[in-house]
């Protein structure tokens, strides 16, 4: 019995070990007239790291201006669908929105895995994406894609430039979780850095596991190495659990450098103790304060009860870029075809929006990171708080052009 | 080196928790029980719930959720105990599986999936061994696994219940007929597993990274560490824990081993079986 159950454990273990994560239904879009215009998205909507809010704020805003009378009396049929965070999932999808549903565009989508799977294809079928938040390095260097947001690789220069040239904090050191093949780009955002600031990396860490439970001996290195600032690119739990960590060993003076993927009010709620404080770029004009920049996307938000994160900043950006464009093209008296809502976003002039610090371009280049600006926050001991960084915090930080 | 391997045990003395509360359930009930983890999971996001939104204090939301942790690993026993009481160890343990993913994902249906603001009941360094912190959570946990892993084999060696729960191990059908009470025992054992595991994981939990799915998938290091001790040895799966917690802290300070760090357990694993059938004969092993 011994040896029997003792096999059993190694299988079961060995097949736990590819296990987790749920699933639920994908959500349709709404329904038009004769001939609606289909707007599809693909979204990481279930699973262990999951983005609903960007697809459901773009809905928000389709459904609004469907309400408002469409574009005179034409609907827009949204179809978001989910990706499961599986790739078979996600190439499905597009395939069915775009090959079978004839999207005329893709808008809104945050997939931590859809860019880089689906790119090629949408070069083939020449249709566009906007992406409400574009996640994986394929939604940066595609002729077919220009995200919303500013994304994790510009993030991290934003955060690096904030720790050096507004905070003035030296032994600046990176601790990267890489996933798949992210470490060449996050490689070139540090080597931006270094080209603007003169400044290398005292230490960098490319090893740093996800999902881990425990980062002590990760930081136990990086503190003998004498580090003073961590630069870090985690997901909430990660960082959480990392912080934490830092707090058990008694390192109570390092200042972290995070990026928007931490921004989070149920962070600040689990953060307590943030060494000398958690500084982040946010890509978006803060969600967390209350003012005119962020009003009119508060109040759709609020009104179909969707989350206030940047992720449904990123959608209803995206949304509101994509009827801009709509309208434009219907003043100009073309039809509202996949091939000339491409040529319109290739011909896109800056859209301004108070809730970012680039305006947003689509263009005909072959790779799309355009948006270099964030607003720096600050997440301080105790407070569990997210506010407006004391220093630098009341204007964008832009990456200079090099 | 060595630094590396002292960060390693507080992640050591959890898993060392959770495998004796394995090596209890496999040599007591006939099961590994996958949902180990998972019960205590769901146990300490309930207590966080009552905390965060219906403002409990947190002494009094942990003990309800320690129960809750308990209640479900009793419902499960329960269950195994009525419909499977005759089935194989490794049907029992397969049925295990299922509500591990049951409640991973209904703590995400009700809880969302991020993870949650737990707040720290234990916390600080409590002393410092060639130039790294330990963790009063690391001396909680180490200290827990030992007392835990005594206590047992003092239940099993010295009372009457020890005796009875090894008969109904040893031998179901005659323990049962001489009038020992099956059920009730067996589902005891689950009771008192859900609530140690519970009760560890409330205790971590503030301390590492605390969604559901990294919570629940402990099992995987734990069931590495009870395999050490064959699922026999408390004394063993309590060294095996901590020697896999310092193992794991080890090979995060070496650069060069990077690649194998997130497969400890999963090597660990291998290599026992390897060692277990170092002695048999192809026809026998295959």
């Amino acid at each position: 019995m011994n040896k029997r159950l003792v096999s059993v454990v190694a299988v079961a273990a060995a097949g736990i070990l590819l296990l987790s994560g749920c699933s639920q239904g994908s959500s349709g879009g709404g329904s038009g007239d004769k001939s609606p215009i289909v707007v599809g998205s693909v979204n990481t909507d279930s699973g262990a790291a999951t983005f609903p809010e960007a697809s459901q704020a773009a809905k928000a805003v389709f459904d609004q201006f469907n309400a408002q009378g469409g574009l005179d009396g034409q609907k827009i049929k949204y179809i978001a669908q989910d990706d499961k965070g599986d790739p078979a999932t996600a190439t499905a999808d597009a395939r069915q929105i775009v090959g079978q549903d004839n999207a005329v565009a893709m808008v809104g989508s945050a997939s931590l895995i859809e860019c880089e799977l689906n790119a090629k294809y949408y070069e083939q079928q020449g249709i566009l994406s906007i992406p409400g938040i574009g996640v994986d390095r394929g939604c940066f260097d595609s002729p077919n894609i220009s995200p919303a947001n500013v994304g994790p690789f510009n993030d991290a220069t934003l955060t690096l430039l904030y720790g050096t040239n507004v905070l003035h904090v030296d032994h600046v050191c990176a601790l990267l979780e890489i996933a798949g093949n992210t470490k060449p780009a996050y490689q070139a955002a540090i080597e931006k850095w270094e080209k603007v600031t003169g400044q290398k990396l005292f230490y960098a860490d490319y090893t740093v596991p996800y999902g881990a439970n425990d980062y002590t001996p990760y930081l136990v290195k990086a503190k003998q190495a004498g580090c003073k600032a961590i630069m870090n690119n985690p997901v909430e739990p990660d960082s959480i659990a990392m912080l934490k960590n830092a707090q058990a060993m008694g390192w109570n003076d390092v200042t972290w450098l995070l990026l928007t993927s931490v921004y989070s009010t149920n962070y600040a709620n689990s953060v307590s103790d943030a060494g000398k404080g958690v500084y982040v770029p946010a890509e978006f004009y803060p969600f967390t304060e209350v003012n005119s920049q962020t009003k009119a996307w508060r109040d759709l938000m609020d009104k179909n009860n969707i989350k206030l994160t940047a992720f449904s900043q990123g959608g209803y950006l995206a949304a509101t870029h994509f009827i801009q464009v709509l309208k434009q093209m219907k003043k100009d008296g073309k039809e509202i075809t996949r091939q000339n809502v491409t040529d319109a976003l290739h011909n896109l002039k800056p859209i301004k929006d108070p809730m970012i610090g680039t305006p947003y371009t689509f263009g005909t280049a072959k790779v799309h990171d355009n948006n270099i600006c964030g607003w720096p926050i600050q997440l301080m001991t105790g407070t569990n708080k997210w506010a407006v960084a004391d220093k630098g915090g009341d204007n964008w930080l832009c990456i200079p052009k090099s | 080196m060595l630094q590396g391997a002292i960060a390693g045990l507080a992640s050591g003395g959890l898993y060392a928790v959770l495998a004796v509360c394995l090596t209890l359930m496999a040599r007591l009930v006939r099961v590994v029980n996958f949902a180990q983890a998972a019960t205590g999971m769901f146990g300490a996001f309930c207590a966080v719930w009552l905390v965060s939104t219906l403002g409990w204090s947190i002494p009094l939301a942990s003990i309800v959720g320690i129960l809750v942790g308990g209640a479900l690993s009793a419902l499960l026993g329960w269950i195994i105990a009525t419909w499977l009481s005759e089935a194989s160890t490794s049907t029992r343990s397969a049925v295990t599986v299922g509500p591990l993913l049951l409640l991973i994902s209904l703590s995400f249906i009700m809880f969302g999936n991020k993870p949650q603001p737990f707040e720290p009941i234990i916390q600080g360094p409590a002393f410092q061994v060639v130039g790294v912190a330990v963790s009063w959570l690391t001396v909680t946990t180490v200290v827990m696994a030992v007392v835990i892993a005594v206590a047992a084999a003092l239940v099993l060696d010295r009372t009457s219940v020890g005796t009875k729960l090894r008969a109904l191990s040893e031998r179901p059908i005659t323990a049962e007929l001489i009038g020992i009470p099956s059920r009730p025992l067996s589902v005891a054992v689950w009771a008192v597993t859900g609530v140690i595991s519970a009760l560890v994981i409330i205790i971590v939990a503030p301390s590492q990274a605390n969604d559901a799915t990294s919570l629940s998938m402990l099992i995987v290091p734990a069931a590495a560490a009870a395999l050490v001790g064959g699922f026999r040895r408390l004394d063993l799966s309590v060294v095996g824990g901590l020697l896999l917690g310092a193992l794991t802290g080890l090979v995060a300070q070496i650069d060069a081993l990077s690649a194998v760090r997130n497969f400890v357990p999963f090597l660990v694993i291998v290599g026992f079986l390897l060692w277990m059938q170092r002695k048999e004969v192809w026809d026998a092993a295959r």
